[in-house]
C-alpha cells in the first residue's frame, strides 16, 4: 500500500488502465454535432480577430467583420505593431512577461508553502486565518485601489514594476487551491516515515512533499499566470509611465489614441486589433503546451479517495 | 478563534492610521515661492543649472518643439511622458497630488481642466516668472481662461478649438442642400435631408459629447458657471441652455438628426460611409477628418456655425490645451519658463500648427498672412485657417468652467444626453442637471448661487 | 523545529505579504470611509454619514438591485453550459474531445480588454455583423443580457474546467457498478456524475456570486460605446470606481465598496446554506 501512495503519479496509469468505463465504440454524432455548435460560440469572435488583424483600417469598417477584406496586410500590420513609437509594443509584450511570470512563481511558491502549513498543520488560529484569507476575495478590488495607491506612493513604488508584482504575488484562490490539495495529495504515512528517519520540517517539505504537489503547484501556476496577464484595472491606476506598461493598459491607451487625438493617429486601430490578437497567443500556447500538466494534476489528487 | 481575528484588525487598524495620518499630512499644498518677481540673476542661474523637468502630455510628436527649448538651454532636459489622454491623464495627476507625490513638473491641462485644478491649489501662478509679459501674445479670450480669480497666471495657452461646420459639399449638391445660415435654415435642411434619403443624417448630435455641447451652449450665450474662489453660481438651465437644449431635443425627437456616440468605429465608418452630411466641430476637426475619413478627400467644405439671430456671428470653443506648472515641482523657475517658450516662441507655436495641426493661440501666427492662405487639399483647397481665424475672433469672451467639470460631465451625460438618445424632454432634462451639480457642489462645501 | 513552529513558518511569507497588501490597504480604506474630502473645506470626520447614505442612495440600490438580477439570470445559464460541456467531454461519447475542452476553454486566456473589443465590435449597431440582422444589443433593455454573453463567453470554460476536473476524480467503481446495472452514458451522468459534482458546482456557484456582484470591467470597457445606457452608477463597482475617480468622493466610495463586500458576503453564506440544507 505504501509503494502505491508514494508514487501517486506513476499509480495512475495502471488504474486508468483497468477502468472499463469507456466504451471506444459508441460515439454520439448528435452530441458531437451539439458541441460543434457550442465550440462555435466559444471560438467565433477569436476568428473575427483573427480575420480583422489581416486587414487595415478602412476594411475594417468597410467590409463585412467575419471575411476577409480587399487587401491582405496581416504582415504589415504586424510591422506597423511592432514599430509604432519605438517599438512600444514590444516592450509591453516583455513587461507582461516578466510581471506575469515573476507572480506566477512567487504567488504558486507562497500559496503552495502556505497551502501546506494549513492543510497539514495544526496552530492556534489557523481556522481563522484560513477565513480572513479566503473571505478577502469577496472585496471588490476598487476598495483597495486608492488607498493600496496611496500606501504604496508612500513607500516610493508607484510607477514601478514592483507596483504591479507585490499585489500578485497574494493569491487567496492560490492559498485555496493548494490548500484543499495538499490535504489530499500528500500522506500521513509518508509524512510519518520521514520523521521517524528525524528528517527537520522544512526538509521533509522539499525532499518529500513538493513533488506529490508539482501538478497542484503547476495548476496555480497557470492560473496566476493568467490573471497576471490579463491584469488591467491595478497596472491602470499604479504605472504612469508608458515604458512600464502591460500588454493590456498599451492597447487600451493605443484605443483611446486612436479615437482621441488630432486624427492622425487613426491608423493606431490597426494595430489595436492586431495587438490584441499577437497579445493572446503566448497564453493560449501555454495552455496548449502546459495542458497535459494540470491535466494530470487535477486528477491525480484523486488517488487518495 | 474570534479573538485572535480581533487582534490581527486591531493591530492592522492602528498601523493604518498611523499611516492615513501622515499620509494626510503630506498632501498639504508645499509653500513655494513667493509672490513677488524673481530676478532675471536668478532665471539665469536657474536655467543654466542641469536639470530633468518632466511634462506629461498627450500630444503626438512633441520631441520636435521640445529640440528647440533644449536647443536653447541646454542645461534644461525635458522628459515627455504620456500618461493618458484626457480624463486618464488627469485622474492620474490627482491621484499623484493626493498621494504626495510622482506628480510631474509640467501637465498639459486643457482650459477647461484648469479651475478643476486651481481649487485644490494644485497650479503654480506664474507671475513671478514673468507671465505678464506675454499678455499680449496671446489671444485675449484664451488669456482670460487661464487666468484666476485674483488675477493669477495659471497656464500658457497652447492651442483654441473655435467651432465651426464642416460639411460634404458633394451631399449638400445631391440633395440640393444650401449651406445653412440660421439654426432654423439648419433644422429645415436636416428634415428635407433626412426625408429624402433615411440613412442619411445632417448631423450627429452625440449624445455624450459634452464638449461640442457645452461649445453650442457657449455660441448661445448661456452662462452656466461662475466661479469666485469657493463661491460658485451654476445655472446650466438658463434660457439659453434651454432654448439649445429645445432644438436638439426637438430634431432628436424627429429623428432627423442622429445622436450616436462620438469617436467610436461605429463613428467613424458613419463619417466614412457619408451617414453624417455635416459635423459641427472645432478647428482641429478638418486635420480629425483627414486621418480617420480618407476616403471621402476632397468631398469637405467648411463655413461658421448656424447662427441664433439672422446676421449675428458668435461662436464658441471646444477644446485646446495649456502648459501648467504643477505645485509641489522642484523647479519652478525652469519649468515656467519652458512652458512660456513652448508656447510663446514664435517657430515653437509656428511647428504647432505645422506638425500637429494645432489652431494657433498665440496672436502673431494667427495674423501671419502666409498662415491664413494655406489651402487645404482635403477641402478641395479651402483656406480654411482663415476662415477658423475669423471664427476665433467671434468667440464669446467670459466664459468659465468650473472646479468639477468631471462631475458635471457625467451629470449632462447621465441626464441632458440620455434625453438626447432616448427621445425624449432635453430641455427639462437641464433642470436635472442643475438639480445634481447644485446638490454636488453644496455638498463639496462650496456657497452655491443656484441661477 | 516542532510541528506546531512549523505551521507559523510555512504560513508566515504568504501572511505578511497579505498582511501588507491586503489588511493594511483594507484598514486604511476603512478608516478613508469615517471621513469627508471636500473640494472646499478639507477632510472631516464623519462618523457612519457615508453608509447612511449610502443605504439611502437610490443610484446604489438600484445598481444592486441590477447585479442581483443579472447574477439569477446569466450565472444559471452559464453554469448549465459548463456543466453540459464537461458532462459532454468526460462522457466518452465525443470524438476528439481534448479539441473541445481546449476550444472552450480558450476565451478564458483573453483578456477583459480584447473580449470587450471583440464584442463590442461585433456588436456594433450599424456596420457590426449582428447588426447585418437587425439586431442592436447595446440598448437600455438588452444591455444587460449583451453583458451576461460576455461573461458567459469569458468564463464558461473556466467552470467547465472545474467541473472536468472533479469529474475525473470520481472512482471507478461507481461507473463500474452503474454498468453491471445496465445503465447507459445518460443515465449515468444523471444518476453517477452529477450528484458527485455538487461539491464542484458549489464552488463554481460561490465564485460567481463574486463575480456577479462585482461586475466592473466588462461594463466599464463597453461604456464608451454606448456612454447613454451604462452610466457611472450601473453596477455597485463601477458606481464606486466613478465616485472614487470622476467625482473624488474616495470616501463615500470606500464606504460602497464595504457595503457591496458586505453584500457579497452576505449572499455567499446564503447560497451555501441553502445548499447544505437541502443536502439532508
Amino acid at each position: 500500500m505504501t509503494t502505491t501512495l508514494t508514487t501517486p503519479t506513476t499509480a495512475t496509469p495502471a488504474r486508468r488502465a483497468s477502468r472499463p468505463r469507456r466504451p471506444r465504440s459508441r460515439r454520439s454524432n448528435v452530441l458531437t454535432l451539439g458541441m460543434v455548435a457550442i465550440l462555435v460560440y466559444f471560438l467565433f469572435p477569436l476568428f473575427w480577430l483573427v480575420v480583422a488583424a489581416t486587414k487595415n483600417t478602412g476594411d475594417l469598417f468597410s467590409t463585412f467583420g467575419l471575411w476577409l477584406g480587399h487587401d491582405f496586410s496581416l504582415v504589415s500590420n504586424i510591422r506597423e505593431t511592432f514599430t509604432h513609437n519605438h517599438g512600444e509594443y514590444a516592450r509591453w509584450m516583455a513587461n507582461t512577461l516578466v510581471y506575469a511570470t515573476v507572480s506566477a512563481v512567487g504567488a504558486s511558491a507562497l500559496a503552495t508553502f502556505a497551502g501546506y502549513g494549513f492543510a497539514r498543520y495544526t496552530f492556534r488560529g489557523r481556522g481563522a486565518l484560513l477565513g480572513l484569507v479566503l473571505g478577502t476575495i469577496m472585496v471588490p478590488t476598487t476598495a483597495l485601489a486608492i488607498p493600496t495607491y496611496l500606501l504604496f506612493s508612500k513607500a516610493g513604488l508607484v510607477n514601478t514594476p514592483w507596483a504591479v508584482i507585490l499585489p500578485s504575488l497574494v493569491s487567496p484562490f492560490g492559498l485555496f487551491l493548494m490548500w484543499v490539495y495538499a490535504r489530499d495529495a500528500v500522506s500521513d504515512s509518508l509524512l510519518e516515515a520521514a520523521r521517524i528517519d528525524g528528517a527537520g520540517e522544512l526538509a521533509i517539505f522539499f525532499r518529500v512533499v513538493l513533488r506529490s504537489l508539482g501538478p497542484g503547484f503547476v495548476t496555480v501556476l497557470l492560473f496566476t499566470l493568467v490573471a497576471t496577464w490579463n491584469n488591467y484595472f491595478l497596472p491602470l491606476i499604479m504605472l504612469n509611465d508608458p515604458g512600464y506598461y502591460p500588454i493590456t493598459v498599451g492597447l487600451a491607451s493605443w484605443s483611446a489614441q486612436a479615437v482621441g487625438g488630432s486624427g492622425a493617429n487613426a491608423d493606431l486601430l490597426a494595430c489595436v486589433v492586431t495587438g490584441s490578437l499577437l497579445s493572446i497567443i503566448p497564453l493560449i500556447a501555454a495552455f496548449v503546451l502546459l495542458q497535459r500538466y494540470w491535466q494530470s494534476g487535477l486528477s491525480a489528487g484523486a488517488v487518495k479517495e | 478563534m474570534s479573538r485572535k481575528v480581533s487582534h490581527w484588525r486591531l493591530a492592522a487598524a492602528l498601523a493604518a492610521s498611523v499611516l492615513a495620518l501622515s499620509a494626510c499630512s503630506g498632501t498639504a499644498a508645499k509653500t513655494t515661492a513667493s509672490a513677488g518677481p524673481i530676478g532675471q540673476a536668478d532665471i539665469d542661474k536657474a536655467m543654466t543649472t542641469p536639470t530633468t523637468l518632466t511634462f506629461w502630455t498627450w500630444v503626438p510628436n512633441i520631441a520636435q518643439e521640445v529640440a528647440l527649448f533644449e536647443k536653447k538651454y541646454p542645461a534644461v532636459k525635458i522628459n515627455v511622458v504620456n500618461a493618458g489622454q484626457g480624463a486618464d491623464q488627469y485622474t492620474k495627476l490627482r491621484t499623484a497630488l493626493k498621494a504626495g507625490s510622482g506628480a510631474p513638473d509640467l501637465a498639459q491641462v486643457e482650459f477647461q481642466y484648469i479651475p478643476t485644478f486651481s481649487i485644490t491649489k494644485s497650479l503654480v501662478d506664474l507671475r513671478p516668472y514673468g507671465a505678464d509679459a506675454n499678455k499680449s501674445k496671446f489671444v485675449d479670450w484664451t488669456w482670460g481662461q487661464v487666468t484666476g480669480p485674483n488675477g493669477e497666471i495659471f497656464a500658457y495657452p497652447q492651442d483654441t478649438g473655435p467651432m465651426g461646420m464642416v460639411y460634404r459639399a458633394d451631399l449638400f449638391a445631391k440633395y440640393k442642400i444650401d449651406v445653412p445660415k440660421t439654426w432654423d435654415e439648419f433644422a429645415a435642411a436636416a428634415r428635407k435631408l433626412h426625408a429624402a434619403d433615411g440613412k442619411v443624417y445632417l448631423t450627429d448630435m452625440a449624445a455624450n459629447e459634452t464638449g461640442a455641447w457645452h461649445g453650442l451652449m457657449w455660441q448661445a450665450g448661456s452662462k452656466p458657471y461662475t466661479v469666485n474662489g469657493t463661491t460658485v453660481g451654476l445655472a446650466v438651465n438658463d434660457t439659453a441652455s434651454k432654448k439649445v437644449a429645445d432644438y436638439w431635443g426637438g430634431l432628436a425627437k424627429e429623428g432627423v438628426v442622429a445622436t450616436d456616440p462620438d469617436f467610436t468605429d461605429t463613428w467613424f465608418q458613419g463619417l466614412n460611409s457619408g451617414k453624417y452630411a455635416a459635423w459641427l466641430t472645432a478647428a482641429w476637426g478638418p486635420v480629425f477628418l483627414g486621418g480617420s475619413a480618407k476616403s471621402t478627400a476632397g468631398k469637405w467644405k467648411a463655413a461658421p456655425l448656424p447662427q441664433w439671430d439672422a446676421g449675428s456671428n458668435v461662436s464658441g470653443n471646444w477644446g485646446g490645451s495649456t502648459t501648467a506648472v504643477i505645485k509641489g515641482t522642484a523647479n519652478p523657475i525652469a519649468a515656467a519658463k519652458f512652458a512660456e517658450f513652448l508656447n510663446s516662441d514664435p517657430e515653437s507655436a509656428k511647428m504647432f500648427n505645422t506638425v500637429q495641426n494645432f489652431f494657433p493661440a498665440t496672436t502673431a501666427l494667427l495674423a501671419d498672412p502666409s498662415f491664413a492662405a494655406q489651402k487645404s487639399e482635403f477641402f478641395g483647397g479651402q483656406q480654411l485657417n482663415q476662415l477658423f481665424g475669423q471664427i476665433g475672433d467671434t468667440v464669446n469672451k467670459g466664459w468659465q468652467w468650473p472646479p468639477f467639470l468631471d462631475q458635471s460631465n457625467q451629470d449632462w451625460t447621465e441626464t441632458v444626453g440620455k434625453a438626447l438618445a432616448d427621445k425624449a424632454d432635453a430641455a427639462g432634462a437641464t433642470d436635472q442637471w442643475q438639480q445634481r451639480v447644485t446638490s454636488y457642489a453644496k455638498d463639496q462645501g462650496f456657497t452655491v448661487n443656484a441661477g | 523545529m516542532t510541528a506546531k513552529r512549523a505551521g507559523y513558518v510555512f504560513v508566515a511569507p504568504f501572511l505578511v505579504l497579505f498582511l501588507l497588501l491586503f489588511m493594511f490597504p483594507l484598514g486604511y480604506a476603512a478608516y478613508l470611509s469615517l471621513f469627508k474630502d471636500q473640494l472646499v473645506g478639507g477632510t472631516v470626520f464623519a462618523g457612519l454619514a457615508n453608509y447612511t447614505r449610502a443605504l439611502s442612495d437610490p443610484q446604489l440600490l438600484q445598481g444592486a438591485g441590477r447585479v442581483g438580477l443579472f447574477f439569477l439570470i446569466q450565472v444559471p445559464i452559464m453554469l448549465l453550459i459548463s456543466l453540459a460541456a464537461a458532462l459532454a467531454i468526460d462522457s466518452g461519447l465525443l470524438r476528439a474531445a481534448r479539441v473541445f475542452r481546449l476550444g472552450v476553454f480558450l476565451p478564458y486566456a483573453v483578456p477583459s480588454v480584447v473580449a470587450a473589443l471583440m464584442w463590442g465590435y461585433l456588436y456594433g449597431p450599424s456596420f457590426g455583423p449582428l447588426a447585418r440582422f437587425g439586431f442592436d444589443p447595446l440598448t437600455d433593455t438588452l444591455m444587460l443580457p449583451a453583458l451576461g454573453n460576455i461573461v458567459t463567453w469569458e468564463f464558461a470554460g473556466y467552470n467547465m474546467i472545474i467541473l472536468y476536473a472533479a469529474l475525473r476524480t470520481v472512482p471507478a467503481e461507481r461507473y463500474e457498478a452503474a454498468a453491471v446495472d445496465g445503465a447507459g452514458p445518460w443515465r449515468t451522468a444523471w444518476s453517477i456524475k452529477i450528484p458527485a459534482l455538487r461539491p464542484a458546482l458549489l464552488l463554481c456557484l460561490v465564485f460567481s456570486v463574486i463575480g456577479s456582484f462585482q461586475l466592473f470591467a466588462e461594463p466599464n470597457l463597453v461604456q464608451r460605446l454606448a456612454p447613454n445606457v451604462i452610466n457611472a452608477a450601473y453596477t455597485p463597482n463601477l458606481y464606486a470606481y466613478s465616485l472614487a475617480f470622476t467625482s473624488q468622493q474616495v470616501n463615500y466610495a470606500a464606504a460602497v465598496s464595504f457595503l457591496l463586500g458586505l453584500v457579497i458576503l452576505v449572499v455567499s453564506y446564503a447560497v451555501l446554506y441553502t445548499a447544505n440544507r437541502s443536502r439532508r
